[in-house]
């Protein structure tokens, strides 16, 4: 087991680290790393042996515990390995670098375990699923069901993703009674588990989820009131809960093994998060829309553009537009149109032409003119030197 | 696309040479003053840390917000703009 590290292993570096975070005086900087082994062996590792002979015996009951070792021991060729073993390619372990891979490492043995928490119940759920069936049929009092009840509860919860049609189908059609026979168990079941220890968390959860989806996983005290609205209301939401419910139940039976607190607030934390986004999803998308008998929330398309008594709309009034057109807006008011340019220039070519041609006219007509004078000028020589005659 | 901003594309167009840290996109007065006291007084040093971290995001964001307590923008500020620098230059 790798928990055992010796000092001598270690780089210099490692070593310095290590003392620092132990709080412990470095020596000189010149100093050999014989010194810090020294001193490594002398504060740190008589730490350590102490918190390994405590943890023993807890070890010895926790077989899962015992498969994990804390990043912080490890040398930085364990670490290495380890990190390897997770699908990580880490570079190399300085000193800078060894804080965030080891939290790296922390963060990749949690979700380990979470994972191979969650196969496991959900091995137990798979098996058992068609009793659940069954039982559902059945009307029987909520008391006589108390103690399929816990079984029951996860099978349902785990369950709830792959059945989700078989769930629904049975329920429409059935009566109402049968319904809310079962929503009645869901109002016990859960009344149950608020009250176990470890549950604020749960519940605060529950509680939100209970107010924001209007969902009807049924207020604690009354069952028969609701039950009527909870037929209506059956939904996916409702398994999800569950779901959730049983999920974190499963933490607070493993919380007592794993003797810490801080596991279950991590799992408790961190589980939310990955349900909640369903459900805050909805609230955020959709918050001022009305609950539905389904539980399905659903928008009104936009209208296909051209399609039968769908005319084309060419210009939205709420389109998105972009900065450069709103700017290229702005400028083109003060600029003149160009169909606007183009009119007038081809005016201004047309007067010009005929300016043209006018003065061209009146050339010859002059030239014409000219000629006539010239003519007359002549011809009233011509009488001159007659009369001169 | 998203933008970027005049810093980043200041940074990214050249080779850094000298540049100081705050040169660096998302890096301002204060946290270049913090990192500088923690030694990386030079814009390639951070380089080199990122360049040590393999280019990894999100080590690099958690090793610059245990540094200087950069925030989750400023984190992806620098993380953009040295990577952009790396494609560009390295």
């Amino acid at each position: 087991m790798p928990f055992a590290e010796d000092p001598a292993h270690l780089s210099k570096s490692r070593l310095k680290s290590d003392l620092v975070a132990h709080n412990v005086a470095l020596p000189s900087a010149a100093s050999k790393k014989a010194v810090y082994v020294e001193l490594h062996l002398k504060h740190i590792d008589q730490k350590n042996a102490a918190d390994f002979s405590s943890d023993e015996e807890d070890r010895a009951d926790d077989k899962k515990d015992a498969e994990m070792p804390v990043p912080s021991c490890l040398t930085d060729e364990d670490l290495k390995a380890m990190l390897r073993k997770h699908g990580v390619k880490p570079g190399p372990i300085t000193a800078s670098t060894r804080v965030l891979y080891e939290r790296k490492l922390h963060k990749l043995l949690q979700s380990d375990r979470r994972e191979r928490l969650n196969e496991a119940d959900k091995a137990v759920l798979y098996s058992d699923s068609e009793e659940e069936k069954k039982q559902q049929e059945k009307d029987q009092d909520s008391g006589s069901e108390k103690q399929p009840d816990p079984s029951d509860q996860t099978q349902k919860e785990s369950s709830q993703c792959f059945l989700p049609s078989s769930r629904l189908r049975p329920c429409p059609p059935r009566n109402t009674e049968s319904s809310s026979n079962w929503n009645s168990r869901n109002a016990l079941k859960s009344s149950e588990r608020s009250q176990s220890q470890c549950s604020q968390i749960i519940s605060t959860s529950t509680a939100d989820h209970h107010t924001g989806l209007g969902s009807t996983v049924l207020p604690r005290s009354k069952s028969t009131d609701d039950s009527s609205l909870s037929s209506q209301y059956f939904s996916i939401t409702q398994m999800v809960e569950e779901m959730e419910n049983s999920s974190s139940r499963s933490v607070t039976d493993n919380a007592c093994e794993f003797n810490g607190t801080s596991v279950q607030e991590n799992w408790a934390q961190s589980d939310r998060p990955p349900q909640e986004p369903v459900k805050d999803a909805f609230k955020d998308i959709l918050p001022g829309s009305k609950t539905t008998p389904t539980g399905i929330y659903v928008t009104r398309r936009r209208p296909i553009k051209g399609a039968a008594q769908r005319p084309v709309q060419y210009s939205y009034p709420d389109s998105p537009v972009s900065p450069m057109t709103q700017q290229r807006r702005e400028v083109e008011r003060y600029l003149v149109p160009i169909h606007i340019q183009i009119l007038v220039f081809i005016i201004v070519a047309c007067v010009l032409y005929l300016i043209y041609v006018n003065v061209e006219g009146s050339l010859s007509y002059w030239s014409y003119g000219e000629d006539r004078l010239l003519v007359q000028a002549e011809s009233q020589d011509a009488e001159a030197d007659y009369a001169q005659d | 696309m998203s933008s970027t901003s005049q810093k980043h594309k200041d940074f990214v167009a050249e080779p850094m040479g000298e540049k100081p840290v705050m040169a660096l996109a998302g890096i301002g007065e204060v946290l270049g003053k913090r990192l500088e006291d923690k030694g990386f007084d030079k814009a390639y040093v951070v380089l080199g840390q990122f360049l040590v971290l393999k280019k990894d995001e999100e080590l690099f964001r958690d090793w610059l917000k245990d540094t200087c307590g950069a925030n989750v923008k400023q984190q992806g500020d620098c993380y953009g703009c040295l990577k952009e620098w790396c494609d560009a230059f390295l």
